[in-house]
């Protein structure tokens, strides 16, 4: 049992990671669509890394990589105005191309020795993720900084006249949540599953992504949700683990994390919730900050 | 961050594209890709004239790479207009994939059922199964949105890996499992899709779904709705529109669209004539996602995606040959159509600024 | 590099000693009356296409007195506010603060020397509350924020100069006079020493006026050293102002002081000509009952009521003109008769028919015509062309519909009609919308709207931001629109032009008629009264 758990705690820290860099950059109202390409991107250049230099250069490597695309990211968006949408999907897909050329001729587990240090088979990594939450929560409720991210986020004209600089806020908090996505990928790669395969990610990013969504663009709720996911996801992988002889085959079980989200997203959409989550959204998501 | 003013440079807001212009920066955004790929090759120590040749060469060569070149393009050219319509509504589209996928099952259900039945019954039938089953997967991505306000982005995704593992669940080990058990039984002769110059029958079918659409969208009533819609649901909802049906209505269309183009993949290269192992469904699968860029650079033009979609194809084969010909790493070709996914992301920028020199 | 440090760090002395004053007391202490703290000279700005919005224009505040900028719409004083908070850059002039010659590059230039401005849009964030958007953005406010400190310090200050707010509100729950004040107050707790007003009252109900510049009497007798107070109300010049200048066109025209200026003169000198009143109303028998409105309820978006139990009627030939502030129900109102927005209680009956429940296109289809308060991007599309917003509303016709396509010989000649016989002035009827200016837009959207409305036309504001001309243009039509036997509901936020154009006037108070009224009986004072409050019985 406790190994189950253990592994599902694994997927929830890939979650949280790349989900509260992401609530980071949403709050300053920039929308990265392109989550799972960066936790790709992050995850082969996590798995490279590994394979030569170990684990601490590859998690570095994953952070900078992603915090490069995160970068492009931004540059396209916030100051060349394309659409966040666009610019994010285009990285995505690039990053599917350019991830099956760069480390696809890597398939296959890591080489021996090159293994993460477990406590009581639980990776560290789940309490650093943890820390990160508990920093950003800290960061965006206690701090001068979290307040102006947020305002860039509701009204940039507004966060402008008051002295907030918009552009540079937006950039850091999209390069932060590259880094950090990157990072998710590389600790899946090398930690959690510990082996390549084409296009690991398997739509984890993408749970992430509605995960920042329906947690109300708060840490909290986010921790709630990647715990929760954490489970689905790894029930639907290795269901014997708790429940010997589950009759529904293989597939039904992968699709469960996948149907629990659009369940979710649907009861947050009812009329009660609807306007919670109108109001807890930041207002300029998504909207390109264009000054007067 | 560098300063525009201190280049002496200003940004000048295009209010509307023109056609014109639209071809043009394609084509820069195109030859850009072009050139970094070419840095790629370099470092892989290929010469990149040599490549572009052996590409195109291939790709349009009716004796190797011509047949697979129209059937991938217009397999794209699909999912293009499985894009186009909805965003002529300001829908995102992803799902593509999702309805690709349930129109592959509404195909090959009718296929399995009824497989001695005539070919002229049974692939009509194929393709009305097909597109029902892609147009209810799309209803529904549509209802999420429309009626529940679900964000449409994230349900389609959600949406397609479920297909994904429906498609598994029929072949890999399940009802539809051939000898392989990874892949699906052959079609039956009777489904084949008759090849018509090179090409099955689909492609023309597409290409007069495009011709369709475009008459749709610009000359008839309820294009134009969706395309007022599409500007300003607040001037729709006082002109009359009815947001949460059109919306329902445009995703079914899409999503009809994309069923059919299920069909087209599997009845209509001879390579497939069945359902391969996942990894393959899911690279194709994934190839559904041109249609967004192809989209959008065609400014939601569908008689400009034809040849748009073609040209993608084009380059799609004939950068497999990199792989096999030229003996270059693996997954060099797929990585050619990545960087041509970000730069023509990147030269969006350009639909919209003109850069000029400040006096 | 190096040189763009010292150039920042010079800046930051030359800030520095403007602060520390030159002989002026500037941050602490009273000042002494009658100082120039600002001028500005020679200022001019030309927008890109010509338009000449500020021409060589003098200006000098001195302290301890409060300046007042009169002008019209267009006249150039959001211009020059804008300069002189850094959101603009003159192309010419220079601007002198205590003394100095200073540049504002940006807002946060202004704002760091003292400047603190009150725009006409809100900036402030809704989802935020009071003290997070005062606090937001202060130099002193370091990395992790004291809340309790800032909350005692901001409690300080409002106890200072007598407002009242709770703190802990969000913004979005305040009405728009609060708003306002949170914006001063931001200002003020940013030390800011010169507070430029950008038609403060414009939100505001009377009694809420009153109590705003008897606050700024207090702040300008304090240690704030000036207010500029930017308005085209004559009124308020009377009530506050020792100085006034008037603008007209970019130039100044005129200055005065306060207690040698009427009216009238006053008036003149901002419009340029004798003020037009009377617009002939033509003479029209008013015919039968059109609309009834029973008992009506609505609420608006945050759920809150906006329209309470209003009843109404409007007959064929008549303009019924409803009176009031924005934002005291009228905007619900109107939508609710267009079929935009649910009806909580009450119906709304249209020659003998129940339609309180009929949707937006069947409301269209039975003769109502509505012209949205907002023109770009609810009443016209910009991206597309004449001919396809007149399209909006030919649409659903089966004259201009074969098949299913649309007919666009027909629409083309249709538009071509509309368009030359409301003077919409583009060079082709393919043009953008986007490219037409304010005037040229209302008119695109009275030619889509009136000729397929035959019986009840609703007009929302229809002259809001229009220059004279225009407005002239709009009120012309509504006044045919009444001779054609059409029943007009005008909703307008100026009061002479209500009681110009209608038959009959209701003031609207916090979503309730206060009283329906012939026009003839209608005197403005009272009705004005009426609107803000008086008669509310509260």
């Amino acid at each position: 049992m406790w190994p189950f758990i253990a592994r599902s705690l694994e997927v929830a820290t890939i979650l949280l990671i790349a989900a509260i860099g992401e609530l980071l950059n949403q709050r300053s109202g920039v929308i990265n669509v392109g989550i799972e390409g960066l936790m790709l991107l992050g995850a082969a250049a996590g798995f490279i890394t590994a394979s030569t230099w170990g684990l601490i250069p590859a998690f570095i490597i994953g952070m900078i990589i992603g915090g490069l695309f995160g970068l492009i990211h931004a540059i396209l968006s916030t100051s060349l105005k394309v659409n966040q949408v666009v610019s994010g999907m285009g990285i995505w897909l690039f990053a599917m191309g350019f991830v099956t050329y760069w480390a696809d001729r890597y398939s296959g587990p890591l080489p021996r020795g090159v293994v993460s240090p477990r406590i009581y088979e639980l990776s560290p990594m789940f309490f650093i993720a943890l820390i990160i939450v508990v920093v950003i929560w800290f960061v965006l409720s206690k701090t001068h900084l979290g307040l102006k991210i947020k305002s860039v986020g509701e009204n940039p004209f507004a966060a402008e006249v008051s002295g907030v600089k918009v552009i540079r806020t937006r950039y850091l908090c999209t390069v932060i949540g590259g880094v950090l996505a990157g990072l998710a990928g590389a600790f899946l790669s090398t930690t959690y599953l510990g082996a390549w395969s084409h296009l690991p990610t398997k739509g984890l990013g993408w749970i992430a992504f509605a995960l920042v969504m329906f947690s109300l663009w708060r840490p909290m709720i986010l921790l709630g949700g990647a715990l929760t996911f954490g489970f689905i996801w790894q029930f639907a992988i290795s269901p014997e683990t708790i429940y010997a002889g589950i009759p529904a085959p293989l597939p039904i079980l992968r699709m469960l994390p996948f149907i629990a989200t659009i369940a979710v997203l649907v009861i947050i959409s009812r009329e009660k919730f609807r306007k919670k989550w109108a109001l807890s959204k930041p207002e300029a998501l998504g909207e390109p900050y264009i000054k007067e | 961050m560098i300063s525009l003013e201190a280049l002496k440079l200003k940004l000048e807001r295009i209010p509307v594209v023109s056609g014109g212009q639209a071809v043009r920066i394609s084509l820069l955004s195109l030859v850009f890709s072009f050139i970094i790929f070419s840095i790629f090759l370099s470092i892989e120590g290929a010469n990149p004239i040599d490549a572009y040749t052996n590409i195109f060469s291939f790709a349009f060569d009716s004796k190797l790479g011509l047949p697979t070149t129209l059937h991938r393009g217009l397999f794209l050219l699909f999912s293009t207009l499985a894009f186009i319509v909805p965003y002529s509504a300001r829908l995102w589209n992803v799902g593509m994939e999702g309805q690709f996928y349930l129109g592959t099952i509404g195909a090959f259900a009718v296929a399995y059922s009824l497989p001695t039945l005539h070919p002229a019954l049974l692939i009509p039938l194929m393709l009305l199964s097909g597109a029902l089953f892609g147009a209810g997967y799309g209803a529904l991505a549509g209802y999420l949105r429309g009626k529940l306000n679900v964000n449409e982005v994230v349900g389609c995704l959600m949406l397609n890996n479920i297909a994904f593992w429906l498609v598994y669940l029929l072949t890999v080990g399940g009802p539809w499992a051939g000898i392989a058990e990874s892949t699906s039984r052959p079609l039956p002769p009777n489904a084949h899709a008759p090849i018509i110059f090179y090409t099955p029958f689909t492609s023309y079918l597409a290409v007069g779904i495009a011709i369709v659409l475009y008459i749709f969208l610009s000359k008839s009533v309820l294009g134009y709705k969706i395309r007022v819609l599409g500007n300003s649901p607040t001037a729709a909802q006082h002109v009359g529109i009815n947001a949460p049906r059109t919306y329902i209505l445009v995703m079914t269309i899409g999503g009809a669209i994309a069923g059919l183009s299920g069909y087209h993949m599997w009845a209509g290269d001879p390579a497939f004539l069945m359902i391969p192992r996942p990894e393959a469904y899911k690279a194709i699968g994934d190839l559904t996602y041109w249609g967004l860029i192809i989209g959008l650079v065609c400014l939601l033009n569908p008689v400009a995606a034809i040849p748009t979609s073609v040209f993608i194809g084009s380059i799609m084969v004939g950068s497999t040959v990199l792989v096999r010909r030229l003996r270059l790493p693996f997954g060099l070709d797929v990585l050619f159509l990545g960087l041509v996914s970000i730069t023509f992301a990147a030269f969006q920028f350009f639909y919209m600024y003109r850069i000029r020199r400040m006096k | 590099m190096v040189s763009t440090y010292l150039i920042l760090k010079y800046r930051v002395v030359v800030d520095d000693s403007i602060r520390k004053g030159m002989g002026y007391s500037g941050m602490d202490g009273k000042v002494e009356g009658g100082e120039t703290i600002l001028e500005v000279r020679g200022l001019t700005k030309i927008y890109p296409g010509g338009v000449v919005a500020l021409d060589d224009v003098d200006l000098e505040f001195k302290s301890g007195e409060i300046h007042a900028i009169l002008g019209e719409n267009g006249a150039g004083k959001t211009t020059l506010m804008n300069i002189l908070y850094g959101v603009l850059q003159p192309d010419r002039g220079e601007i002198y603060l205590y003394g100095r010659k200073v540049r504002f590059r940006s807002p946060l230039d202004a704002i760091n020397m003292g400047i603190g401005m009150v725009h006409q849009q809100r900036r402030l964030i809704p989802a935020h509350t009071v003290l997070e958007n005062i606090i937001l953005g202060h130099p002193k406010a370091g990395r992790i924020l004291d809340f309790k400190k800032m909350r005692r310090e901001v409690e300080e200050l409002c106890r200072k100069y007598g407002f009242r707010i709770d703190l802990d509100a969000r913004v979005w729950q305040l009405s728009a006079g609060e708003q306002q004040l949170v914006e001063i107050i931001r200002a003020l707790y940013r030390g800011a020493k010169i507070l430029i007003l950008d038609e403060p009252t414009s939100v505001l109900t009377p009694l809420e006026t009153e109590a705003f510049l008897n606050s700024l009497k207090t702040m300008s007798k304090q240690d704030i050293a000036l207010v500029p107070f930017v308005t085209h109300k004559l009124p308020e010049v009377f009530a506050i102002s020792d100085r006034v200048t008037i603008l007209r066109r970019g130039k100044v025209v005129k200055r005065l002081e306060t207690k040698d200026a009427t009216m009238k003169a006053l008036a003149e000198y901002m419009v340029g000509k004798e003020v037009l009143f009377a617009l002939s109303k033509p003479k029209v028998n008013i015919g039968g009952e059109i609309l009834k409105v029973e008992n009506l309820s609505a609420m608006n978006d945050k759920g809150l009521p906006a329209i309470k139990d209003v009843s109404f009627t409007i007959r064929e030939g008549e303009i019924f003109g409803i009176a009031g502030v924005s934002g005291n129900g009228q905007q619900e109102l109107a939508e609710v008769l267009a079929g935009l927005r649910r009806a909580e209680t009450g119906r709304i009956i249209f020659m003998g028919k129940d339609i309180t429940n009929t949707p937006v296109l069947e409301r269209l289809k039975m003769g109502i015509g509505y012209i949205p308060s907002e023109r770009l991007g609810v009443g016209v599309i910009g991206v597309f062309s004449l001919v396809e917003n007149i399209l909006m509303s030919l649409y659903f016709d089966k004259e201009f519909v074969s098949r299913g396509l649309l007919n666009y010989k027909k629409i083309r000649e249709y538009a071509e009609k509309v368009i030359s016989e409301f003077e919409v002035v583009a060079p082709s009827i393919y043009t953008k919308a986007a490219h037409l200016s304010g005037g040229n837009l209302q008119r695109l959207i009275l030619s889509r709207v009136i000729p397929r409305t035959s019986k009840l036309l609703i007009a929302n504001l229809p002259t809001v931001g229009l220059d004279v001309a225009a407005t002239e243009y709009v009120r012309k039509r509504l006044l045919d629109c009444k001779e054609k036997g059409m029943g007009v509901l005008l909703i307008s936020d100026d009061l002479d032009e209500v009681l110009q154009l209608s038959d009959r006037v209701a003031p609207i108070y916090e979503g309730r008629f206060v009283s329906i009224l012939p026009a003839e009986q209608a005197k403005k004072e009272v009705i004005g009264a009426m609107m803000t409050g008086a008669y509310s019985g509260r």
